[in-house]
């Protein structure tokens, strides 16, 4: 193997997550607190860490249906990640706006304006879904690294 | 004192530079892994702060466009440098005696915010308000715990001294040596309220909960350290490691340096035993069972705890006891 690549896959075994509720009713915080604050799920023992800087931020958890209000301030914090990032869309209301779909204030779906690499559905999905999620979102970040 | 050869190749390999970085990041990661386990968690693995390391070396590094650019990208080569040099100043008993004609504890007392100074002056530079609240939190806690550590180091070069029968002895290679002939001060009465006083400051020290108030990350988001990214946030993690290395290092010399009888290899393997053992006791055990104290009660808990016990120890030694 390229040593380079030995490098970057060493490297994406270092996933540092961040949070932006993009007007989520909570419901989906909780369980990415699940994955974090439960033994059983445990998401450090893949070597992430919740950060609360998105300087710091390799891999962005976005939850909720994106609505006009707080629609700037989440791709402004999206730009203050550096690269190379990955975007994973926790819930359902980033797909299509889930309870709230067709609300005056909702300006879904989040793939409109975010580059967004991996869905994880669910109201709210279960924590295994969303490790999962995240391995995903290590794939991609490893291809994005050009290994 | 000129800079010689034998010096720089301490700083730079070995109890300093890579040695100590290498040790450094290994008990970091033990440190997670211990502490996960206590919460009944599985943890990540032993290795990694090294693979953190390698992630943030792969990233981009960003500078705010308000930021003072040279302070902000130099400010983490501060801490490194100043704990590659204090590093190279500890005695591993048995395998390096010491650096006594480059510097003793006074250098050493100067030597050791460095880090705390890097941060502030990162903070400061970054230009976020978060980081100027760090910077504030970051100076009152330096305040706080420098006096304990005064006390605990003069009440060590005192009882050290006491018995040469000259004044304190600062210089930690005779503090070792007086040691391995007397026995270890970790077991003296007198100097039980310093270790005790010690092992209080090393959480506040390396900034570790319940004393992380400069980088809370649920309320300042991680303070200073809030617009550094990539290789310049990769640095401050060096210069932490470092940090751990040098401080736990400096407890082992300070109160339990007796070598084992055998070669080199032996007492490192053996140094670092203790300082792991130091670590656990003191850092792992404290993280996994605290939360957060209030910037305030942060402050107060070192003058009102570990600051009155190193007194104590610096009276016992200074009377003789």
């Amino acid at each position: 193997m390229h040593p380079m690549n030995a490098f970057k896959k060493l490297a994406v075994r270092s996933p540092w997550l961040f949070r932006i509720n993009a007007g989520s009713c909570n419901g989906c915080d909780v369980e990415l607190v699940a994955t974090a604050c439960i033994p059983r799920f445990d998401v450090e023992r893949l070597g992430c860490r919740y950060c609360g800087s998105p300087r710091h931020a390799d891999i962005v958890l976005i939850t909720g249906p994106l609505n006009l209000r707080i629609r700037d301030k989440v791709l402004r914090v999206w730009d203050e990640v550096p690269e190379p990032k990955v975007a994973v869309a926790v819930g359902i209301c980033p797909i299509s706006g889930g309870v709230f779909r067709g609300g005056y204030t909702i300006d879904g779906p989040m793939d409109r304006y975010l580059p967004i690499d991996v869905n994880v559905p669910g109201c709210p999905p279960r924590p295994q879904a969303i490790l999962e999620g995240v391995l995903k979102a290590r794939e991609v970040w490893l291809s994005r690294m050009g290994a | 004192m000129e800079l010689t050869l034998s010096a720089l190749l301490h700083m730079l390999l070995f109890p300093g530079g890579v040695f100590a970085l290498g040790a450094g990041l290994l008990l970091k990661g033990v440190d997670r892994r211990v502490q996960a386990r206590l919460q009944r968690r599985v943890g990540p693995p032993l290795l990694q702060p090294f693979l953190d390391l390698a992630k943030l070396a792969a990233k981009e590094t960003l500078v705010p466009e308000t930021a003072n650019r040279t302070a902000f990208l130099a400010a983490p080569l501060i801490g490194l440098t100043g704990m590659a040099v204090a590093a190279a100043l500890i005695p591993v008993p048995g395998a390096y005696s010491g650096m006594p004609e480059m510097g003793d504890m006074l250098v050493l007392f100067y030597l050791l915010p460095l880090p705390a100074i890097a941060l502030m002056v990162g903070g400061s530079a970054s230009s976020s308000p978060f980081g100027a609240l760090g910077f504030s939190r970051e100076m009152g806690l330096m305040l706080a715990y420098e006096i304990p550590l005064l006390a605990v180091l003069l009440a060590v070069a005192m009882k050290a001294g006491a018995a040469v029968g000259a004044g304190p002895a600062l210089s930690l290679t005779v503090v070792v040596g007086h040691q391995m002939a007397a026995g270890q001060f970790g077991f003296s009465p007198a100097m039980l309220p310093a270790l005790a006083a010690y092992l209080l400051f090393l959480p506040g020290t390396l900034g570790v909960p319940p004393f992380d108030v400069p980088e809370a990350e649920s309320e300042i988001v991680e303070g200073p350290l809030l617009e550094y990214s990539g290789p310049a946030l990769g640095f401050f993690h060096l210069a932490s490691a470092l940090k751990t290395m040098v401080v736990l290092g400096l407890g082992v010399d300070m109160f339990f340096p007796t070598p084992l009888p055998g070669g080199a290899l032996v007492n490192v393997c053996w140094f670092l035993a203790k300082c792991l053992a130091l670590m656990l006791v003191s850092l792992t055990v404290a993280r996994a069972a605290t939360g957060r104290f209030r910037p305030d009660q942060a402050f107060t808990f070192f003058l009102k705890y570990p600051a009155p016990l190193a007194l104590a120890s610096l009276a016992l030694a200074w009377m003789g006891f």
